[in-house]
């Protein structure tokens, strides 16, 4: 009779799927690369210092969360805090002082995320939360930091202008190419609060939704925040994602339908005539969309729950672009939809296999 | 041909059923000593009949039955009974176990064959079947004659038997299918009768097109199933083959249907037809951490180290050694253990295939609640349970959980969900019972 021999003991079940945390982490920062490599092209090498510094900082604050805190310090290096760092980076114009992306990196981490209990406890998004606080704390900086993109003349690159133009400056000179100084949504915005001057908010609307103006949009040559503007490399990203099973579509899709839903019903001067593809393509939605609405953490896990999640951002995204104070709404729709995340879940929950019939 | 049939949910292991798949059945003879448990089937084990030096036969009882939910426990050699003593089993710790010294194998008391089952009185196949110590082979081994009977007022019309063996590396129920078609469905008709339904139909995963293709030319009525796992799981199956959905709570009875599993009706016609009782069955042996792996037709009490011979012995570096599927079976801690009637394979895993991994936090990415063929939310009563929160964990749905793993397999997390859902279960069981007491 053969030998016996014996065995540690574990529970079912005893295989799993490749993909782990860190697999589905590293897949982001893959996917939020191409959309740096357009930031490079389009504001040039500022743009990768900052995001650089930034997520430097996210690691580094993790990191001393971490050991402060006595846990084991290798989570710091799980990709998460490499997410957070780029994602804050991408959300502030390529104009801002290196320091600024660090602090809110820091403040990220450190407040949104570990003061929490860190990775998967925390309650809304931190690099959304970073950027608000950025936003509050030096709101000018935040917004007056745009760098016009590159522009092209003979097949070389050149740099038609390297420091922001203030919005108020726009909105009275009028220039039509001062249009590139400032973000599309700013300009928008303007157009609806010009008094007196309908046929002129009528005429630079209408230049904002020509074709070129779509074109540049879907590129990426407007102004903006470092990581929002090209639509087509964040796209790329995106189809990263789905090919690598980590992107679940119902939340980009139902946040990004609502957006050119809501875009369409009011986002322009009347009802039921906006502009959906401007919205879509416009400041922050592809960029939040794919890579924020999507944040697996601060979002609901039911599959209805997401749906309504996205609903709900987009509809926030409208309102504030249309009436709020802001030019964009989308971090801070995500934001709010964040904290409407755990009622979503609890409301949600999918009534189990066999309890309708179970009545009857 | 029919439509490929599924249910919502679920997730795709890698099957690696090639490693056993093209393997015939080998029938292993008895070893030298066996010890046979006496707790194969669901419910309470029998209670042994025999002493230490008490001659045994060949399908004589040593063991019978102790209650409603219970069946009696057959001697599969001829020998000497050594020792009545408790030994370690695939399923639990220890158990009860009758140690028997092999003389022979051939002859012995089988029970007289009802070959006439068809004009038979159907109380008398019952009791054969209850008498042979038939259960459900695919491994819960629930005792088949009490499914059989059916409480008062119950009407059944559906027989569903499942050939999907959806746990990877599983292939004993595709040889079965193969090698013993015309017993198969036999047995199949041998239930439908029993159970007065008229259309019986076999459920298999269209990974098997040889098992589908034979068993249809040969009259039955196939249901061709999507792979996708847990399809075997009975709620499942009954879903995908049937469209019925069993209540939170229920049984397949209450929705008119009994579920059988491939080698079950192999039993129940070697029970009727041969009045051979249940003391051998067809189990896998696979695993990289097998030298050649295979099927092997073996007798109960057959200990784990005397298979894993069989096919070659260990190879490499073995990290697991698991009785059933790698998704709902049980961890061993010895091969020592013997094989049962529900053993639906023995998997020795290398750490390449093993999933090890430290329970990571939760990061709310949902898989576990998108793959739930359930649909429950397996991260809220795992962290409920997580917490000692047994009450939130109850409302979650706890108890409605069937353990198939499907959310711990696509955790990213590595959390150990079902192990958590379990613990909650045991829990509120006992908090119930503390209450009704
Ligand atoms: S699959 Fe794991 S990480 Fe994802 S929600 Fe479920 S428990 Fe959390
Ligand atoms: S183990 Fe339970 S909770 Fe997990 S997928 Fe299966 S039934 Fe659902």
């Amino acid at each position: 009779m053969a030998e016996s021999r014996i065995f540690d003991l574990a529970v079912s079940p005893h295989i799993g799927s490749s993909q782990t945390t860190k697999r589905v982490m590293w897949d982001v920062v893959i996917a939020l690369i191409p959309a740096l490599i357009a930031a490079f092209w389009f504001f040039g090498p500022r743009a990768l210092l900052l995001a650089g510094v930034s997520v430097g900082a996210a690691v580094l604050t993790e990191w001393l969360c971490l050991k402060f805190m006595k846990r084991p310090v290798n989570f710091a290096f799980d990709g998460s805090a490499v997410v957070t760092g780029l994602l804050l980076a991408y959300n502030v114009p390529a104009g801002v002082p290196w320091w600024l992306p660090v602090l809110g990196s820091a403040f990220a981490i450190a407040v949104a995320k570990q003061a929490f209990g860190g990775l998967g406890h925390n309650i809304v998004n931190p690099a959304l939360l970073g950027r608000a606080f950025l936003m509050a704390s030096f709101p000018v900086l935040m917004t007056a930091g745009w760098i016009a993109p590159m522009q092209w003349k003979d097949g070389e690159r050149i740099d038609v202008q390297a420091c922001g133009v203030p919005t108020a400056q726009l909105s009275e000179s009028g220039e039509l190419d001062a249009l590139s100084g400032a973000t599309p949504l700013n300009v928008l915005k303007q157009t609806f609060t010009w008094e007196g001057d309908p046929e002129r908010s009528e005429e630079v609307r209408s230049m904002l939704f020509s074709r070129e103006s779509l074109k540049n949009l879907f590129m990426g040559r407007i102004g903006g925040c470092i990581g929002e503007t090209s639509v087509i490399m964040l796209l790329l990203g995106a189809i990263y994602l789905i090919l690598r099973g980590v992107l679940e579509l119902r939340l980009p899709l139902s946040y990004l339908g609502s957006v050119a839903l809501f875009g369409w019903l009011f986002g322009g001067p009347g009802w039921l005539d906006g502009n959906a593809l401007f919205h879509l393509l416009a400041g922050g939605v592809i960029l939040g969309g794919f890579f924020m609405v999507t944040d697996m953490v601060t979002t609901p896990v039911t599959k209805k729950g997401r749906i309504i999640f996205g609903i709900g951002a987009g509809l926030l995204t409208m309102v504030i672009r249309r009436w709020g104070g802001y030019p964009e709404g989308c971090s801070y729709s995500i934001l709010l939809m964040n904290l409407a995340t755990p009622l979503i879940d609890r409301y949600t929950r999918p009534q189990s296999f066999g309890e309708v019939s179970s009545n009857g | 041909m029919s439509k490929v049939k599924s249910f919502a949910g679920g997730a795709h292991p890698p099957g690696n059923k090639g490693l056993s798949s093209g393997a015939a059945v080998v029938r292993l003879p008895a070893p030298e000593v066996v010890t046979v448990p006496l707790c194969q089937h669901l419910g309470a084990p029998s209670k042994p009949v025999v002493k230490p030096g008490d001659e045994v036969k060949r399908g004589s009882v040593i063991g019978e039955q102790n209650g409603f939910i219970s069946l009696p426990t057959h001697s599969p050699v001829n020998g000497k009974v050594l020792r009545v003593e408790n030994a370690p089993m695939p399923h639990m710790r220890s158990g009860p176990a009758v140690v028997i010294k092999t003389e022979s194998e051939d002859g012995g008391e089988v029970y007289e064959p009802i070959s006439d089952w068809k004009n038979a009185d159907i109380s008398l196949i019952i009791n054969r079947i209850k008498e042979a110590g038939v259960c459900g082979m695919g491994g819960a081994s629930f005792p088949t004659y009490v499914k059989l009977s059916p409480p008062e007022g119950v009407k059944i019309d559906t027989l569903i038997i499942n050939g999907v063996e959806c746990e990877p590396y599983l292939t004993a129920d595709h040889r079965l299918m193969l090698e013993r078609a015309d017993d198969l469905i036999t047995g199949m008709n041998i239930l439908a009768r029993v159970l007065g339904v008229s259309d019986p139909c076999i459920g298999i995963e269209v990974n098997k097109p040889d098992a589908i293709k034979l068993l249809e030319k040969k009259g039955a009525r196939v249901v061709r199933l999507k792979v996708q796992y847990p399809q075997g799981a009975e709620k499942q199956l009954i879903d995908a083959a049937a469209g019925r959905e069993v209540p939170a709570g229920g049984l397949p009875l209450n929705v008119g249907v009994v579920v059988q599993n491939a080698g079950t009706c192999v039993a129940v016609a070697d029970a009727v037809c041969k009045g051979m009782p249940c003391i051998r069955r067809i189990t896998t042996v696979s695993g990289l951490g097998v030298t050649s792996p295979g099927n092997f037709d073996v007798c109960v009490g057959t200990p784990v180290s005397t298979l894993i011979e069989a096919a070659g012995g260990y190879r490499g570096d073995v990290q697991r050694l698991i009785s059933g599927g790698p998704m709902m079976g049980m961890a061993m801690f010895t091969d020592a253990a013997p094989a049962t009637k529900g053993m639906s394979g023995i998997l020795a895993l290398t750490p390449d295939e093993v999933r090890d991994v430290a329970e990571g936090p939760c990061i709310r990415c949902g898989k576990c609640v998108d793959v739930c063929p359930l649909r429950l939310c397996a991260s809220v009563i795992a962290t409920a349970s997580e917490y000692g929160k047994w009450e939130d964990a109850e409302k979650a749905g706890a108890l409605n959980c069937m353990a198939c793993g499907t959310c711990s397999y696509v955790c990213p997390a590595g959390r150990y969900l079902v192990h958590h859902i379990k613990r909650a279960q045991n829990e509120i069981r006992a908090i119930i019972r503390a209450r009704e007491a």
